[in-house]
Order: structure tokens, then sequence, then C-alpha cells
């Protein structure tokens, strides 16, 4: 058994990791990046956001069963090497996507004066689970492949869009009294 | 109400675009390699004559990216598997020679410029790995049954 004190520790350790590694994560698809195709953008907010069915699509294991039927071990080779890729992406894209939205949140928490304890816990709260996520995305996929994380990175997909949609809520609700204010000036 | 103005001769010259000119192209690949066809090289601005005629060019402009994503979109959700059939229906109706295109296509992989401007960076990613898989599994195909008539 070990103590409370020592478990914090070790999860404080753990957590510290996985951000660590999701930063890493983010590195790496962005040097990956840099040797092939299509740019990553680190500002993708006049971006389309990748649609639900393609995180499904980047994971799924029938493309990889189909490839694993012609029986050729370069084509195999081929499909890992490039899925891992697509996937590396889209993971980086996501936890670029998650800092974005928390950055704008801190810039409207700072002029806000009505800030909630509650709300603000579950969003950072959130955007850990989150982040922590996506190190073990990067991570797995690195070490697996994608189609073995197919279920993390849907729920990832609907975490982030979750997060968004609180982001774009509070948003609203910040913005009132300053609609208000503009009304009645 | 100016936006209901606006939308509508696009919609207009969308349908317009799929009846006279996409639904003559035999499949979607060869649908996209047309669209991104139409678009300027410098400026990312589409044209095309005929449908420029019969509404105003940045109406035409406008409904041409509209399928140009619509299709791209489209292709990059298909499995490797429907892909190989788009690609082997791309190849049957072309005039040039199977062996020659897909020597070409593996070299200079000229689909790249038949993205659409401002899709997602990951669905962008996903497409050109596609394409190149099946290009490479088309390949590894037709080498077989070489071997083995």
């Amino acid at each position: 058994m070990i103590g409370i004190p020592t478990a914090v520790l070790l999860g404080s350790a753990l957590f510290l990791l996985l951000l660590l590694l999701a930063t890493r994560g983010s590195a790496a698809a962005r040097e990956i990046s840099s040797r092939l195709d299509v740019p990553l953008l680190d500002d993708e907010a006049g971006l389309d956001p990748c649609p639900r069915e393609f995180v499904a699509r980047i994971f799924a294991p029938d493309d990889w069963e189909f490839v694993r039927g012609t029986k050729s071990r370069e084509l195999q080779k081929l499909f890992r090497r490039e899925r891992r890729l697509v996937a590396l992406v889209w993971v980086h894209q996501t936890s670029t996507a998650i800092r974005r939205i928390m950055r704008e949140h801190t810039e409207i928490t700072r002029r806000s004066h009505d800030l909630r304890f509650t709300t603000e816990t579950k969003l950072v709260l959130l955007y850990g689970e989150l982040m922590v996520i996506c190190g073990m995305l990067f991570l797995a996929i690195q070490s697996a492949g994608p189609q073995r994380v197919r279920g993390l990175a849907v729920y990832a997909d609907a975490l982030s869009q979750r997060l968004a949609q609180a982001q774009h809520d509070f948003k609203t609700v910040a913005a009132r009294p300053e609609l208000h204010g503009a009304g009645s000036a | 109400m100016t936006a209901t103005v606006r939308l509508v001769p696009v919609q207009a010259a969308y349908d317009d675009l799929l009846k006279r000119s996409l639904s003559k192209i035999s499949c979607d690949l060869a649908r996209l390699i047309y669209l991104a066809s139409t678009r300027d090289y410098n400026t990312g601005s589409y044209h095309h004559d005929g449908l420029a005629a019969r509404f105003r060019p940045e109406i035409a402009g406008k409904a041409l990216e509209i399928a140009h994503r619509q299709i791209f979109y489209q292709l990059s959700a298909c499995s490797l598997e429907e892909l190989i059939e788009q690609l082997q229906t791309y190849l049957d109706c072309s005039h040039e020679s199977a062996a020659d295109i897909l020597r070409i296509w593996q070299k200079l992989e000229p689909y790249r410029v038949a993205i659409p401007v401002e899709v997602n960076p990951a669905v962008a990613r996903l497409f050109l790995s596609n394409i190149r898989l099946a290009l490479a599994i088309w390949r590894f195909r037709q080498e077989q049954a070489q071997k083995n008539p």
C-alpha cells in the first residue's frame, strides 16, 4: 500500500509526463509534416474542423483488413506508415484546436466579472483530460497503430467538440452584458 | 434577404454544373480532377466559360468551388477498396495507357493540386495518403496478374 501523498505525487508526475508527451507528439507531427505534403497550420481557426466521419475513417480497421488481404508485406508496411502519419496529424490538429480554445477562454475570463468556479473547474478538467488523451494517443499510435485506438480517438473527438461548445456558450454569455451596454449607450 | 438573394443563383449555377457537366463524367475521381482544372493556379479562383455565360462569373466560380469541396470530401470519405474502384474507372475511361498514367501519378503526384483550398489538413492528408495507397495496390494487382496470367 502507498500513502496518499505518494499517490498524489505519482499521479501528478504521470499527468505531467502525459502533458509532455502531448507536446512532444505535436512537435513530432510538425516535424513529420515538414517532410511531407500538406502543411500543418498552428492557427486553424479559419479552417473547417475535421468532420466526425473522417475521425472514424482514419482510425477504422476495415482499410487495414483490406490491405492485409493482399498478403503483401510491402503494402502492409506502406499502409501502417501512411495511416500512422495521418493519425498523428489529426492528434496534432486536435491538440492545437484545444489549446486555441483554452487561450481564447483565458482571454475572455480575464475580462469577465461573472466567473463561476464550477464551470471554470469543469473546463480546466476537460482540457486536462483531453491533453492527457492526446498524449496517450500519440504514444499508442506510434506503438500499436491507429486501428487499435479508434475508440479513444472517437472519444477525444467528442470531448473536444464538447469543450468547443462549452467555450462557445461561455463566450455568448460573456458577450451579453457588452451587448446590453452597447444597446443602452 | 440578401443572403437568400445571393444563395439562389449559386444554387442554380451549382445545379446547372451538376446537370450539364459533372453528370457526364464517369466517376468522382475524374470529377475532382476536372473541377481542380477549372481553378487558376495563381489566384485560386475558378473559371468556366459556359457557366459564367449563363450566370455571372463570380456565381459560376462559387458554384465550382462548392462542387470541388463536396466531391473532395466525398472521395476522402471513401474506403481504400472504393477508391481503387474509382481509380479503375478513371483509368478505364482515359484514352491514355493505364501503365503510363500510373507511372506519372506515382512519380509526380499530380493529384496533389486537386485538393481544394482551406480544407481540413487531416482530411487533405488522408486523401493524399489514400491515393498513394490505392496506386500502390493497383500496381501490385497488375504485377500479380502478369505473374499469374
